[in-house]
């Protein structure tokens, strides 16, 4: 109960703070530019974007084609003098003579073509829209019906898309039951009046920009789902992004703010009176925590509220969060100044951005999507279900990185770490020193290769997700250097530290100990994990790289043995400066043992 | 105002970015995205344009025709991109589910020169990579088949447009839009934000960290410790965008008007870190200033974006070769505002560095 309380009263010292600094002096300017802020979106509304004025040129012979042309402001129209002078002196994009379009090689003049052919079409739309008989003007309208299908992985082992291209001649033939589908209606349902309401109201929106409003308002139109060609637009693979912006941008923007809070208790010694109190330090930091976390979760209930979309999508959402918080924490905790503040955060959003982002490209189409809890939410506003397992699989690295994150920071949130100013690898190592005990340094080791598990998978799966794209024998290939790289490293990262810490610790015997611990924790750790989240990757042939050796534990026991073996030995015989080349040698060692490993299990 | 005072303040806060290797992160950063452009390209261009997708494929897809005859089936026929078979709609729905199918089609019983419209079931794939494409691919096949029935219909539309009679362009030009008009102007503006972030950094790390006592000790003055940092600030600007541009003409992204293009970033942006030392000044805590200030910043932004004749807009001109005089104009009133923000945060600077020569 103690702790409890202590957690309360640092929140609401927390809040209380932060409020002073900020209310005096920020609130009147926050209200000021807020205000602009809507003033200048509706001038930005009423002018349009600007970015693109006066890409192309076009010289047009009618006067009222170049009006038409004119009303983009992206073209500039020239009166046409009369004859072609010389397409070489590069003055014209396009040229327009009796109704008739001309154009050049050039990338340019192609892309003003295209972009005269959207905007005629649109503008032939906007005359049939007036037409008497609309069905005459709109003879053909399409009624797009969305059937949903999953892969499994094993079925893309390659990491390409199934090619449905069967031999020639016969129809495919579906296997198992065939569900009965009604005959559909060959009315559209609707009158013609209000079908022309649809047409004017949609013809006036950019179709661009409105299918991304569309993907957050479950909107309903009159129309239903039937279109004009024209209005046909294709699917979009990539509406995760509009979630990126809607829903993790604003979490960024709050984790700043914590960040800055930790940074700021480091500044001059602020925090020792923080630590001279009788309060556990974990207590300090989920009391610091707290209030930012209520007030994220506090803004994506909000924006869920405002797009009309299933509570549930705030399940997914909490691990981003609190994965989020452990690494301002973190970062807050280990940058020396403001400015190295301002990279790293950078550094890390953009990272955890493609993180989440990629992989949610591939929603609907691979399994791979889950990777990314974005996925269970386009899921959601698409209103798939998505099972516990689901959310085990896409959200379980996100808890426990977080957590350990969490773990490290409370272990060093005391005053030699926080007051002292050191370059980012040595406050690494030294924040990851504190957390091997000295008197039980075999057990310590054991557990932190245990612990850096999932953060070897999350940076794993991003090289998988990344390397997707890439042809098959370069994917392969590029993942198993990556893989063995980043396996290395991990192992090796608690020995160095050890190390540097007291050189003379390596005897024979003790060396021996350490990679033996180390090597078991990574076995131990990897397999726990595996078993509990990622039963479906392992089974194809990335997973089997990244995963490899489900079946004889002494082997890969073996294998992390010698390769840790390498690294210490280099350190304990070569000096500090002997540890990149050690890593090398072991990834070496690596690589070939997984490439006898596939190369066998290829054949 | 001592030159050589305003270049050891910048010296200084170049040996602190580098000492720190915060400098590093950020070229790595540049070169993390650089790396997966090719990605980000295919990414971000299909969800600029969706149809651009389609030359990304050239093998047949395979289709179920359901329903009635019409023109339509001949189309798909002639079309290279399909194979169509004829089935019956719950086979071809279930085969689609599995996969084996990329699209089916139905057709009813409706006369082309009917009262009615004729209204086309399709089953397309959820969300999906490969239905994008294919759907695009349909669509060209409709919008055939929509001028057959229209022409059918002809007699009974009275409002015609102004003929205008576009070629079939042969491939290419899909990205040149979104990667001159969108990439560029943002890619190159990008360094222009980092470094008014960064001033706000040197700034108020001088008042948190207290070491302006140490600083104005010095010979230096306050208003010249304040110009060295910003002057630190906007030499960074034109190195990172010119390597954006050098990696961008590594891509294979043709950009004419390098140069210029370097001088109206470099120019633009100094109104932005003028911004930004002023609020830095102003509010000398970083939590504070940077929040104001990134408010500040989508506010100056969105304006800018919404009038014609933008510097953004100015450098998608200069970097496809068509801007002309009006460089010029844009220059002189982007000067013109600077020296007005300059002498604004000259005289703030001064004030708020009497203050701390009495106290």
């Amino acid at each position: 109960m103690g702790a409890l309380r202590d957690i309360a009263i640092i929140a609401k010292w927390e809040v209380k703070k932060t409020f002073t600094m900020m209310g005096r002096n920020v609130l009147p300017l926050a209200i000021v530019l807020f205000v602009l802020l809507i003033l200048v979106t509706g001038f930005a509304a009423q002018s349009g974007m600007h970015l693109q004025d006066g890409m192309y040129r076009v010289a047009v012979d009618d006067p009222e084609l170049g009006q038409l042309i004119a009303d983009d402001p992206r073209f500039e129209v020239y009166r046409y003098p009369g004859r072609i002078l010389s397409w070489e002196d590069n003055l014209y994009d396009l040229i327009i003579i009796r109704g008739q379009v001309y154009y050049r090689g050039t990338d340019k003049s192609r892309s003003a073509l295209k972009t005269v052919e959207r905007n005629y079409g649109k503008y032939v739309n906007n005359v049939y829209n007036t037409a008497d008989d609309l069905f005459a003007a709109y003879p053909l309208w399409i009624d797009t019906q969305s059937v949903k299908s999953e892969l499994d992985f094993l079925a893309t082992q390659s990491g390409q898309y199934v090619s449905a291209a069967p031999a020639r001649g016969g129809a495919p033939v579906p296997e198992g039951e065939i569900a009965i589908i009604p005959t559909p209606s060959p009315e559209l349902g609707v009158t013609m009046e209000e079908i022309r309401a649809e047409l004017i109201q949609t013809g006036g929106q950019d179709t661009q920009i409105s299918r991304y409003t569309e993907i957050l308002s479950s909107g309903s139109s009159t129309m239903g789902s039937f279109r004009t060609p024209a209005q046909l637009s294709p699917p979009l693979p990539f509406d995760s992004i509009i979630l990126i912006f809607v829903f993790v941008f604003p979490l960024y923007f709050t984790s700043q703010f914590f960040m800055m809070s930790i940074m700021n208790e480091r500044i001059e010694r602020r925090g020792e009176i923080l630590l001279s109190t009788p309060v556990k330090t974990s207590s300090i930091i989920i009391g610091k925590m707290l209030p930012y976390f209520i007030g994220m979760v506090v803004i994506c209930g909000g924006i869920t509220a405002w797009i009309g979309a299933s509570p549930i999508i705030m399940l997914p959402l909490i691990p981003v969060i609190f994965f989020f918080l452990a690494n301002a924490l973190i970062i807050g905790m280990i940058s020396r100044s403001f400015k190295e503040l301002s990279f790293i955060s950078i550094f890390f959003s953009t990272v955890a951005t493609s993180y989440l982002f990629f992989p949610s490209i591939f929603a609907n189409v691979h399994v791979i999507s889950l990777v990314s809890p974005l996925t269970l939410i386009v899921l959601t506003l698409q209103g798939t279900a998505w099972t516990l397992t689901d959310y085990l699989y896409s959200t379980s690295l996100f808890w426990l990185t977080g957590a350990v994150l969490f773990a490290i920071g409370a272990k060093n949130f005391k005053e030699e770490r926080l007051f002292s100013e050191k370059s980012l690898t040595s406050r690494m190592r030294e924040f990851l020193s504190e957390v091997i005990s000295e008197k039980r340094p075999f057990l310590s080791l054991f557990l932190i290769t245990g612990f850096t598990i999932p953060f070897i998978f999350m940076v794993q799966l991003m090289c998988l997700v990344l390397f997707f794209n890439l042809p098959m024998p370069y994917s392969l290939i590029l993942l198993l250097m990556f893989a063995a790289l980043v396996e290395e490293i991990a192992k090796g990262i608690g020995i160095y530290t050890l190390y540097v810490r007291k050189p003379g610790f390596f005897s024979t015997r003790n060396l021996l100990l350490a990679c033996g611990a180390t090597a078991l924790g990574f076995l131990i750790g990897e397999k726990l994990l595996l078993f509990v989240t990622l039963a479906q990757i392992t089974e194809s042939v990335f997973g089997s790289i990244l995963f490899l050796s489900i079946g004889a534990l002494w082997l890969p026991l073996l294998l992390h043995f010698v390769c840790v073996l390498i690294v210490a030995t280099c350190l304990k015989y070569g000096g500090r400066g002997w540890f990149v080349p050690g890593l090398a040698i072991a990834m070496v060692v690596h690589c070939l043992y997984n490439l006898y490993f596939i190369l066998g299990w290829l054949s | 105002m001592k030159a050589k005072h305003l270049s050891i303040i910048a010296k200084k806060e170049f040996r602190g970015l580098i000492s720190e290797r915060t400098i590093l992160l950020a070229i790595l950063l540049q070169l993390f995205i650089a790396l997966f452009s090719s990605f980000l390209m295919v990414g971000l261009t299909s969800m600029y344009d969706p149809s651009s997708l389609s030359k990304y494929s050239r093998f047949k897809y395979n289709i179920a025709y359901a329903g009635n005859d019409s023109a339509l089936y001949g189309y798909l026929e002639e079309s290279g991109d399909f194979r169509v078979y004829r089935m019956d709609l719950s086979t071809g729905v279930a085969a689609l589910e599995q996969r084996k199918l990329s699209a089916v089609v139905y057709v009813p019983d409706t006369a082309p020169d009917s009262a009615d419209p004729v209204k086309i079931t399709m089953y397309t794939l959820t969300n999906d990579l490969q239905s994008a494409i294919v759907d695009v691919k349909l669509k060209e096949i409709y919008l055939k088949y929509e001028t057959d029935l229209r022409a059918i219909r002809a007699d009974r539309i009275t409002e015609k447009p102004v003929p205008l009679a576009i070629p079939k362009a042969a491939g290419g030009g899909d990205f040149y839009e979104f990667v001159y008009g969108l990439l560029i102007p943002l890619l190159v503006f990008m360094p222009a934000i980092i470094a008014s972030a960064l001033i706000i950094d040197l700034i108020t790390e001088e008042y948190q960290h207290d070491t302006l006592e140490t600083l104005i000790s010095t010979p230096v003055t306050f208003t010249e410790m304040v110009w060295g940092k910003v002057l630190a600030c906007e030499v960074l600007v034109p190195v990172q965008a010119g390597v954006w541009i050098v990696l961008l003409m590594i891509n294979g992204i043709a950009i004419q008007n390098a140069g210029l293009i370097l001088v109206q970033v470099s120019v633009t942006s100094f109104i932005l870190i003028l911004l930004g030392a002023l609020v830095a000044l102003h509010y000398r805590e970083r939590t504070a200033a940077q929040f104001i200030f990134s408010t500040a910043l989508v506010v100056v932004m969105l304006f800018a974006l919404a009038l014609p004749d933008n510097p953004l807009n100015l450098l998608t001109r200069l970097a496809v070769g068509t801007a002309g005089m009006e460089q010029w104009v844009v220059l002189g009133v982007t000067v013109a505002i600077i020296i007005g923000l300059g002498i604004l945060m000259h005289t703030y600077a001064e004030k708020v560095g009497r203050t701390h020569q009495s106290g």
